[in-house]
């Protein structure tokens, strides 16, 4: 039976109203709402999707505080069989090196075929964690991920480009794959799949009990102050009823000769 | 003295011109400069780049490299580090950058930044400012030990543009990989060829629906003659077809006219058409990051404001 891992982020929801905290160390992120990380739920998908076809087990991590346990919940209610959620105030500060450090102490003894992440987290957007998962693992990786056909033994991938062009390439299994979003249509966690969820194992781990301690994850990259861009020197900003506004936009197309 | 190494990058056969990005970024924090450019058969691209970027040009000259991969690629990284020995290395935010650049980082256990566009020196550390939240807010990065790991947004400075009389020495090094590029397939032409368009509409994520591209944007499209586009979210959802993408991984667009309707503004659509004669957004929020590079920004709600300008310009044109 193949063993899959799909690593997964939760993040502030889309639709979620951002602010930066006072101290301008990263946004105010108390009271807001969080989801999976997007690319994250197309990597899951991708990993169902397998299950679907055969036998296989799907596994869901993440590093995050306690209320990334939803994320993975809610990756149970999908359909994945089990979870484990990594978390210490240690890693309150890490960088993307000391998550793939965490997620590797995780994954090590487990020998998984195949390894999905997303290709970049909505927030931070390193796109940095699936390439050093594979690294400190020992595996091969690839990253931008938008097709898959899994052979034996072998994964063939489209890589995405620039401009639309895709490369084909060829990985032997166990291997890391990094979804790029669009690669699939994700399915909705259905009210079965939430009920079955909660009787379906979720580990937690802390440093501890994954051979780690503090020092080993303490972050390289640390962020000195978050801001909001400043606007382009030639943006004028308009406001007001929808009409006033039409036919200013009017009068500036017509300005520029377009009619 | 601090020590940049750069890895270039070969494109189709030629030197990016995001390579002399990072070489002007390298040269203006100062210290020694060293390239590293990976390939097969690429002697005279090391000469080239030696005139065109001065310095010591380390040339991984290989069979093996015919095709990227992350490993082999790596491997000529890890081999040119341990010759050199630099403080920082700049790579540049391309699909191979992004896919080398963090195994490197974890080989060497050393910090990593991404798609940075700006570096400054503070004292004897250099500061990197990156988008963050796909550009709703930048931020200040700093790393902690060497060597520090850059990969830098191809597009976001000028190109050095000096000639020099720089040196190309050969570093020796195995290409061996576990993944295989089978091919490349270019980009499907046709169909819907926004390149050519003298007025564009996009709709984002903040259309919302499928059916709002055909109920709200293109009664605007039509009144303007104009061709619809949109954002990868759209594309990615199936609701318009993918020649109708513009951005990094779309189309790269330049029309007379650009109208981004509730289309946030992350780095990778914006290179696809911030160079578009004159630009007008449309997004409720005040801090998206799109403002930065229009020229005419509405903050407010589409779904009245395009309603209303789809008539205004009917209205206009005597229709
Ligand atoms: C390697 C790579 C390649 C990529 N290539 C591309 C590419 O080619 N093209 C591309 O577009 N993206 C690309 N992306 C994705 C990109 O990072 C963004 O995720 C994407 O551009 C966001 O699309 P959006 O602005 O439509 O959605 P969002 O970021 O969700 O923005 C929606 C916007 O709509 C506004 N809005 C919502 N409701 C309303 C309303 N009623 N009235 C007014 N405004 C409203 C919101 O304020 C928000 O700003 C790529 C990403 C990666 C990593
Ligand atoms: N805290 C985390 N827990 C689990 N997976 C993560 C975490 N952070 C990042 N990842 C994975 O790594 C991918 C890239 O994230 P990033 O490097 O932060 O851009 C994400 O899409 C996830 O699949």
């Amino acid at each position: 039976m193949k063993k899959i891992l799909v690593c997964l982020k939760q993040v502030p929801h889309k639709d979620a109203r951002l602010d930066v905290r006072s101290d301008g160390s990263w946004i105010q992120d108390d009271n807001i709402k969080f989801e999976i990380n997007d690319y994250d739920t197309y990597a899951l998908e991708e990993a169902l999707r397998l299950k679907d076809q055969g036998e296989a087990e799907v596994v869901v991590a993440t590093v995050g505080p306690e209320r990334a346990a939803q994320a993975l919940r809610t990756a149970l209610g999908m359909g994945a069989d089990r979870a484990i959620h990594i978390w210490d105030d240690a890693l309150a500060e890490t960088d993307g090196l000391g998550i793939a450090k965490a997620l590797a102490a995780a994954a090590k003894d487990e020998n998984f075929d195949i390894i999905f992440t997303g290709l970049m987290s909505d927030d931070a957007n390193c796109a940095v964690t699936g390439p050093m998962l594979a690294e400190l693992l020992g595996i091969p990786h690839i990253t931008a991920v938008v097709k898959t056909e899994f052979k034996n033994g072998d994964v063939e991938v489209e890589r995405e480009l620039e401009g639309g062009a895709l490369e084909v390439a060829s990985l032997p299994q166990p291997c890391l794959l990094a979804v790029q979003t669009g690669i699939n249509e994700v399915r909705y966690a259905s009210l079965k799949g939430i009920m079955q969820a909660k009787k379906k194992p979720l580990d937690k781990k802390d440093l501890g009990e994954l051979g780690l301690d503090a020092a080993a994850v303490a972050p390289k990259l640390t962020v000195e102050k978050i801001f909001v861009p400043p606007k382009g020197a030639g943006a004028e900003i308009i406001e007001g009823p929808a009409d006033e506004v039409a036919s200013k936009l009017v009068g500036k197309i017509k300005e520029l000769g377009l009619f | 003295m601090s020590k940049t190494l750069i890895v270039g990058e070969i494109q189709q056969g030629v030197l990016r011109e995001a390579t002399l990005e990072l070489v002007a970024a390298a040269r203006e924090l100062g210290g020694d400069v060293v390239s590293l450019l990976i390939g097969n058969g690429i002697g005279e691209l090391g000469e080239e780049l030696a005139k065109q970027g001065g310095g010591k040009v380390l040339v991984a000259d290989n069979p093996g490299f015919e095709s990227y991969t992350a490993d082999a690629h790596a491997q000529a990284m890890r081999k040119a580090v341990e010759a050199e020995s630099p403080d920082l290395i700049l790579i540049s935010n391309t699909p191979n950058g992004w896919d080398v650049a963090p195994k490197v980082a974890a080989a060497l256990d050393a910090g990593i930044v991404t798609d940075v566009f700006k570096i400054e020196q503070d004292g004897d550390e250099p500061v990197f400012t990156r988008r963050l939240f796909n550009g709703k807010f930048n931020g200040r990065f700093r790393i902690s030990g060497t060597p520090r790991i850059a990969t830098v947004q191809p597009g976001a400075r000028a190109p050095y543009e000096g000639s020099d009389a720089g040196s190309v020495e050969a570093l020796d090094v195995t290409a061996a990989s576990r993944t295989k590029v089978v091919g490349v397939k270019t980009a499907e032409a046709g169909g819907h060829d926004l390149t050519k368009a003298e007025i564009i509409v996009s709709g984002g994520r903040g259309l919302a629906k499928p059916e709002n591209f055909k109920e709200v944007l293109q009664p605007l499209v039509e009144a303007l003659g104009a061709q619809m586009g949109a954002s990868r979210p759209v594309v990615d959802a199936g609701w318009l077809p993918h020649n109708y993408q513009v951005g990094s991984s779309g189309q790269i667009v330049q029309p007379k006219l650009y109208i981004a309707v509730g289309i946030s503004g992350a780095i990778q659509h914006l290179v696809g058409m911030k160079n578009s004669n004159y630009i007008i957004a449309i997004n409720k929020d005040p801090d998206a990051p799109i403002f930065e590079v229009a020229d005419l920004g509405v903050v407010g709600d589409l779904f009245e404001v395009i309603p209303a300008l789809a008539k205004a310009v009917n209205e206009a044109k005597g229709n």
